[in-house]
């Protein structure tokens, strides 16, 4: 491969008929033309690239989101109990680059069958939604698999306090949705 | 206007009148020059604002079906009632005057665009016999003077803003439509020779009676309107007064709200005009192959009810068939079901008398070949990459106005060399119904003449005078001016460091 | 207008500062950004013009200065990696490959061969991303507006692909210290090839567009010249580099990652232009398709991280790594003490420096031809700026 070729000074016969009748111009003219041709015909599936019309009717037609889709955090469940998942061990809000996980907890006795356990108990999860970058590393750290980002990615509100996401909201979550591809 | 003009002095105090045009007239004048020219005017002028609202929606439609796109869909069926939105929107904005402005200029750099637009309207023959406001026998010449008017807008929204941008743009936009109007009144004189007149209604009836489309004529003429028509109205490629990526928004950069939706207004008007010119000189104007004169009532209510139908159809096969039940299928179906009642009503009761079928005909026919030259321009819009200044201003002077020139002096050549024998030397030509037109022999002498002669010679004298200039470097010929004043300084330095050893 | 007045014995200063008032009766001076839709971001560039005619014009950036090579001092190795991608946000991808590829350098790890392969494919996406993002901008600040919206409709496949790899999309946080967090998705190869097809005939559709489009070639071709001394001399590098006709690519004078595996050319241009510095960047887009295809072809099977410390602490030293960004060559340095926080982060922004050229290619030409040359430097002004 050798350099890229600009066009050469001097111009053959055909060249300048070709710049005589525009052809340069009309070659443009033709693909747009063939573009706006097509769409008026062509069944109109949103998303698809070989379709003269890409758009996505995004509200009126449901998101494609992937599934690893990294959105809305949310502190699971354990199915079994209900309880939550998290130990309050801190690493997420350790490991998060912007600091926007504030994690509350108590030193608490916790009877476990004839054993009584000290142990720290989550009392309080604040997880700022405005400051997160949506990065994954809290989740990658997560030694219970209790904080997850879903694929809800919907998290406008209508004022800044909304952002700040309590452990209740946490848990229970706004609207999830579950996509699939 | 000068219509609107004459009439409205028709209705005044004879004394007045006398004193002004000294002459006498019967009041019967009122019915024919006040009522009817008013009644005209305000069809005219609320079908024309009309579509241009809906020419902003076909813009934006055409182009985002160019751009792989589906464009404004969310106001009404297919995005229909976008229009209206904006209008709305825009009128309800806050009208924002930027505290350093001319205010007054600023108020009034708007209206003067869209008046000067709007005036226009006034000689374009939309139609036969009735379908026109006002037949003036200089309308062309009209035309030319009152356009040229709306850049005194441009020129003085740009200067009134107080900012840059604006002022770049009003200079470009000077500059630019002042060097194109002179392209775009030598491109039609060529057309003008055949039709021996400048009455717009003339020019069209020369063409029915010599029963050819001037383009044909005069295809360098014609594409020599079409750019410079394009550098009037200031579209892409030639949008520079406006060029977004450059000056923000040009000229109307400080303007918002509905001072703004002038000017749009405005841009879309001129686009129509000019367009309108263009079928009028060229492409036939309100003639579709002598169907316009044939064509019975019953004829043209089939057409209309043909249209109703298609319309119908369009509806139900975009938007009601494979649609889910919702409020915007219904008032689909209610659609289809209006235009077929519609078609059903002019098939079977044909409304139209023999005079009114024509003039409607003619009107379609002018209307669509307006629409058609309007999608080339959005074509042409969407397609190419925008000139830069320089080279609009050569494209301009160095290949519109010489080609414009070229055209004339061939054209003149050939339509002298065709004259009846005494004068000319072909005799191809003959005297009919009191104008000079083409035989047979002639048609095909003068498209001829125009495909093969006029266009290579009108090539190869542009091409000759523009040899030179196709490598134009500016930055070079910058560099060569600074190092140019560089040794001229120098040399005076010199000469006045000689002079004070002298002393 | 006036002579100037001559004085007796005046030096080669005087005529300098003589020649500045002359000009200075016809200037105007324009502040095109930060809010200007062609600056590409928050780009202020004060030009001094005479009519329309660029005498003179210097640029003020750091409207988004972030400080990042600061917070690298506070931050943990991997905690970094997110605002990478917040560089050069168009081309995440390429920036985290910097970032981990330097820890690992320091760390001394050896990543996976499949990591790696994934990686080549994941960041020659990117490239492909960029370039369709810069070609569309570049053409709509030059009136092509259609092809913006072409290009977009092929970058968002690409972003489509990122979404299922990486689960984002633009800020992608696609590596960690030693290869994947995720391995590939099983339909990923098929997702991807069938993109490689579809996307030379588009590519067709620019040039259809553009190369031969005489309004195109006017606007480009002679504009913003910067000869190859120059080039090398302001240190410009990728594109604008290899437009001037330095075959130069970091690909393959050091490779990394991969790239020794794969055969490519590095397209270079002659007259160092913006057409030609278009023409390198659409054979680079093709190259990018060759290199993706190769790689997809010898993908290895195998697990996609190495063993890597939970807490990274690299050894005491420091590392300078560069890579091919799609911008040009994109540098780090970093130097550890020993502790689990660098000492000390420096980023060789690739176009913060080829920016630095603007002002030798734009003097002379027009307002509109700045805009062009703000294109196809093909800045990011989160990167500039950092």
């Amino acid at each position: 491969m050798a350099a890229v070729t600009t066009p050469r000074k001097r111009r053959t016969l055909k060249q300048v008929l070709k710049r005589l009748l525009l052809i340069d111009l009309f070659k443009g003219l033709a693909l747009t033309f063939r573009y706006n041709a097509r769409a008026l015909y062509e069944p109109r599936d949103g998303g698809n690239p070989l379709q003269a019309i890409y758009t996505e009717q995004y509200p009126k037609e449901p998101a494609r989101v992937s599934e690893r889709f990294r959105g809305a955090p949310r502190l699971n469940l354990d199915p079994e109990n209900g309880a939550s998942l998290c130990i309050a061990c801190d690493l997420c809000a350790v490991v998060c680059p912007v600091d926007c996980i504030e994690v509350g907890s108590i030193r608490r006795e916790v009877r476990d069958g004839e054993k009584v356990n000290k142990k720290k108990v989550l009392t309080t999860f604040i997880f700022d939604t405005s400051r997160c970058m949506f990065c994954n590393l809290c989740v990658e750290v997560c030694p219970t698999d209790c904080l997850e980002l879903t694929q809800s990615f919907e998290l406008a509100v209508y004022h800044r306090s909304g952002f700040r996401w309590d452990r209740e909201m946490l848990e229970k979550g706004i609207n999830y949705v579950r996509y699939t591809k | 206007m000068i219509g609107l003009i004459t009439t409205l002095l028709f209705a005044a105090p004879e004394w007045v009148r006398t004193a002004i045009t000294r002459e006498r007239q019967p009041n019967v004048f009122w019915s024919e020059y006040v009522v009817w020219p008013l009644i005209q005017i305000l069809i005219v002028l609320f079908i024309v604002l009309t579509v241009v609202a809906y020419l902003v929606w076909v813009e934006r439609k055409v182009s985002a079906f160019m751009q792989a796109r589906l464009g404004p869909m969310r106001v009404g069926p297919w995005g229909l009632l976008q229009p209206l939105a904006d209008g709305l929107k825009l009128l309800l904005k806050e009208d924002i005057i930027p505290l350093k402005a001319d205010q007054g200029v600023f108020t009034v750099a708007p209206i003067i665009s869209v008046v000067a637009a709007l005036t226009v309207l006034a000689v374009i023959p939309w139609g036969a016999a009735w379908a026109t406001i006002s037949n003036i026998n200089i309308g062309v010449l009209f035309v030319l003077a009152v356009s040229s008017i709306s850049v005194l807008g441009l020129v003085l929204a740009g200067w009134s803003s107080n900012s840059k941008y604006s002022l770049l743009g009003a200079l470009r936009s000077s500059a630019q439509m002042v060097s194109y109007e002179i392209g775009m009144g030598l491109s039609i004189i060529g057309a003008l020779m055949f039709a021996r007149t400048l009455s717009l209604n003339g020019i069209i009836e020369a063409q029915q009676a010599d029963g050819v489309w001037y383009v044909l004529f005069q295809p360098v003429g014609f594409l020599v309107y079409l750019v410079s028509a394009l550098g009037e109205t200031n579209r892409a490629p030639f949008d520079l007064p406006e060029a977004e990526s450059e000056l923000v928004a040009g000229y109307h950069t400080e303007y918002s709200g509905f001072r703004w939706a002038l000017f749009f207004m405005a841009e879309y008007t001129s686009v129509i005009v000019t367009s309108a010119i263009a079928v009028t000189l060229f492409l036939g104007g309100w003639t579709l192959f002598g169907l316009e004169s044939r064509i019975t009532p019953m004829a043209f209510s089939i057409v209309v009810a043909v249209l109703f139908v298609l319309l119908a159809l369009l509806i139900a096969w975009r938007g009601v068939v494979g649609e889910p039940p919702s409020v915007m299928r219904t008032v689909g179906i209610v659609a289809v079901a209006i235009f077929l009642l519609l078609a059903a009503g002019v098939a079977f009761a044909r409304p139209f008398d023999a005079q009114s079928a024509r003039v409607l005909f003619s009107v379609g026919v002018f209307a669509g070949k307006i629409l058609a030259l309007i999608y080339a321009y959005m074509w042409f819009r969407w397609t190419w990459p925008r000139y830069r200044y320089d080279q609009l201003m050569a494209l301009g002077w160095k290949w519109m106005i010489p080609a414009g020139l070229a055209n004339i002096v061939l054209t003149g050549i050939w339509y002298v060399l065709a004259l009846p024998r005494p004068q000319g030397v072909f005799g191809l030509m003959r005297e009919q119904a009191g104008r000079l037109a083409p035989t047979g022999a002639g048609l095909a002498y003068f498209i001829g003449t125009a495909f093969v002669l006029t266009i290579p010679l009108s090539w190869a004298l542009l091409a000759t005078i523009n040899r030179r200039t196709r490598d134009f470097n500016l930055a070079e010929q910058r560099q060569l001016q600074m190092r140019l004043r560089r040794e001229r300084l120098e040399k005076q330095l010199q000469k006045g460091s000689q002079e004070t050893e002298q002393a | 207008m006036t002579e100037p007045t001559r004085t007796a014995g005046a030096s080669h200063l005087d005529l300098d500062e003589r020649e500045h008032t002359f000009l200075d009766a016809n200037e105007l001076v324009l502040n095109m950004g930060p809010q200007h839709p062609s600056t590409h971001g928050v780009l202020r560039v004060i030009l001094k013009l005479d009519g329309e005619t660029v005498t003179d014009l210097d640029c003020d950036i750091g409207y988004l200065h972030r400080g990042v090579e600061k917070i690298a001092e506070h931050d943990t190795y991997a905690m970094i990696t997110p605002y990478w991608d917040r560089l050069d946000y168009v081309a995440a991808v390429s920036n985290d490959l910097l970032y981990v590829e330097a820890v690992e350098k320091l760390l001394q790890v050896e990543v996976p061969r499949r990591a790696q392969y994934l990686r080549v494919i994941l960041t020659e996406l990117q490239r492909l991303a960029s370039h369709l993002l810069w070609l569309g901008t570049h053409a709509m600040d030059i009136g092509a507006v259609t092809v913006l919206l072409y290009c977009f409709r092929e970058r968002e496949e690409i972003l489509k692909i990122f979404e299922d790899f990486i689960g984002a999309r633009l800020t992608a946080h696609a590596f960690r210290i030693g290869g994947f967090w995720w391995d590939a998705y099983p339909e990923f190869e098929q997702r991807v090839r069938a993109f490689l097809k579809i996307l030379p005939s588009r590519i067709e559709e620019y040039e259809t567009l553009l190369n031969a489009n005489r309004i195109w070639l006017q606007r480009t071709v002679g504009i913003g010249i910067i000869a190859a001394e120059d080039a090398i001399d302001l240190s410009l590098t990728g594109p604008c580099l290899r437009g001037s006709g330095v075959r130069y690519d970091v690909r393959k004078a050091t490779p990394y990652a991969a790239y020794s595996d794969f055969n490519f050319e590095i397209p270079i241009g002659e007259n160092g232009d913006t057409y030609d510095r278009f023409l390198v960047r659409l054979e680079e887009m093709k190259q990018s398709l060759l290199i993706i295809e190769q790689a997809l072809d010898g993908l290895p099977e195998g697990p996609v991280m190495a063993k890597v410390p939970k807490i990274i602490k690299p050894p005491v030293g420091d590392v300078y790594h560069t890579i091919e960004a799609p911008k040009g060559e994109l540098g780090i340095y970093l130097v550890s003490d020993g502790t689990g926080k660098p000492y000390r982060m420096r980023i060789r922004p690739a176009s913060f420096i080829n920016l630095q050229s603007l002002k030798k290619m734009a003097v002379g030409h027009l307002v509109a031809d700045v805009v062009a040359i703000i294109g196809t430097l093909d800045i990011v002004l989160g990167e500039v700026d950092r």
